[in-house]
């Protein structure tokens, strides 16, 4: 009898252990989500600012223009879930990234200092983007790691936790930001 | 800031003639110490001989003798090297930092202060006793930056009530300005638990270490092996170790080949190399023209200035201009 109720208490213990472990994945997760949220904020901030200042200029790309417009207001919009959100922000970088690029090409808008000062501080938020990107790609793992693996998974199966999307890591974004390169061509 | 190369013809042709004075200097006390080492021994013979004689050898007396020898035979030593060790570091260290940059000042006798060494956060002990010389502050490529030898120990009493002194590090410390803004902080420690337990018994150790703050994993495998990083912010953690930046510590890890500890705090980056000596100190059985000894004093000092352009420290952030 003592000894059912040893075995008994220990693996009542285990599955507290485990419970708590598992609480403690998600809530990290949903934490440093919140600061990826405040980084991505910054940067819609910024958006309509720079498309009103580029708009003159860059006659052919309205399309981009257009399409950032877009999804930061889809963005914005209030209750839309954490995958939806990392979707639009995929689509987001590369828009600002054709954006940047584009503006090689017109000369006008190099000299132009409003322009200029925004898409710099741009470039400094995209870094921290990436930082908050990675910060939550490895929470996200751990969780996820936590939720298939036995014996955390028969845990996460009664707890009704469910894998979570990872941000996708570009190949120019483990390159680190180079400013100077940027501006000095 | 000058390479390797340039600095050594620097060495060899500029300071020669300085060299070859001290190398006369050295010289000369090289015979002197030969000599009164040799009449030390003579003398300790004879009065060793005639203690055994009249006590035995493993008298308290003859003991001391021998302790008593030993301590004078160290303050000789220092008293007859300690000039050559100024002249030294006065006509050959400092013209050398001198051409590296002619920003940085250098004073031999000073060191970085115990409150930047500990606010690095780097060694969670406290400090009993805390020294240091070959003190080098200035500026490199607008970045400023202070280094020196720094000797940090602590005291602990045995069951016998005997104190005994442990090193909790020696080598260099560096601080400089780093090129981002943060409020967090996170530090970088050499990775003993997973080289020794392996990745999963070891990260499992170091997720429990009650004295750190969270510990982070980083996305890069390589650096993960040598290094655990901990900190207060898991975002600006990363905010600062970008993967050229783990890349940029790795390869200077694998030059200097001692222990790294690096800390962000306060907006500073703070580097310790544990290289468990004294440097620049000259050794003077060792000839100053001798290659390897020259080597090890330019490249020293290129590694730990070079530090500022090796991590980039002076590719400012635009904002912090």
């Amino acid at each position: 009898m003592q000894i059912f109720l040893i075995v008994l208490g220990a693996l009542a213990l285990i599955a507290i252990l485990m419970y708590n472990s598992l609480i403690g994945k998600k809530n990290q997760v949903e934490n440093i989500f919140a600061g990826v949220d405040t980084v991505l904020k910054k940067r819609y901030d910024l958006i309509p600012n720079l498309v009103a200042s580029v708009e003159r200029y860059m006659e052919h790309e309205k399309d981009t223009l257009e399409k950032v417009t877009q999804y930061r207001a889809q963005a914005m919009k209030p209750g839309i879930s954490d995958d939806q959100k990392i979707a639009l922000d995929a689509k987001l970088t590369a828009a600002l990234g054709s954006i940047t690029v584009a503006m090689e090409g017109y000369p006008d808008l190099k000299a132009n200092e409003n322009v200029m000062h925004l898409q710099r501080s741009l470039s400094e938020i995209e870094e921290q983007i990436s930082a908050a990107r990675r910060a939550y790609n490895q929470a996200v793992t751990d969780l996820n790691n936590a939720i298939e693996m036995f014996p955390t998974n028969l845990m996460a199966g009664w707890m009704n936790l469910q894998r979570r999307a990872v941000f996708e890591i570009t190949v120019t974004e483990r390159q680190n930001v180079d400013v100077n390169a940027l501006f000095n061509r | 800031m000058k390479s390797v190369s340039e600095l050594t013809d620097f060495y060899y042709k500029e300071l020669y003639p300085s060299i070859n004075k001290l190398e006369e200097t050295r010289k000369r006390i090289v015979s002197q110490l030969k000599f009164y080492g040799g009449m030390g021994i003579v003398a300790f013979a004879i009065v060793a001989l005639w203690m055994g004689k009249n006590f035995g050898l493993l008298h308290p007396l003859s003991i001391a003798l021998v302790i008593g020898f030993i301590i004078l035979a160290s303050i000789t030593y220092r008293f007859m090297t300690n000039g050559y060790a100024k002249d030294f570091k006065a006509k050959i260290i400092t013209p050398m930092i001198g051409a590296i940059d002619p920003h940085l000042l250098y004073n031999p006798d000073f060191m970085v202060s115990q409150h930047l060494f500990e606010r690095s956060e780097l060694f969670k002990h406290s400090i009993d006793r805390y020294s240091g010389n070959d003190y080098v502050k200035g500026s490199i490529g607008g970045v400023s930056l202070e280094f020196s030898d720094i000797h940090a120990e602590y005291q602990t009493r045995d069951s016998k009530g005997r104190t005994q002194w442990h090193t909790l590090f020696r080598g260099l410390f560096l601080v400089a300005e780093f090129n981002k803004h943060f409020k967090a902080k996170t530090v970088i420690l050499p990775d003993y638990a997973e080289k020794s337990f392996g990745s999963l018994i070891g990260g499992w150790l170091q997720s429990i270490n009650f004295t750190r703050e969270g510990l982070i994993r980083m996305d890069d495998p390589e650096f993960e092996k040598h290094f655990v990083v901990y900190g207060s912010d898991q975002i600006e953690a990363r905010y600062i170790l970008t993967h050229s930046m783990m890349k940029r510590i790795l390869d200077f890890q694998r030059r200097v080949s001692h222990p790294l500890f690096i800390s962000f705090v306060h907006n500073h980056i703070h580097v310790g190399i544990a290289t468990g000596k004294d440097l620049f100190e000259p050794a003077v059985f060792t000839s100053l023209l001798d290659y390897k000894q020259t080597m090890e004093y330019v490249n020293t000092l290129q590694n730990t200035i070079g530090l500022v352009e090796e991590l980039k420290l002076n590719e400012k952030l635009w904002s912090k201009e």
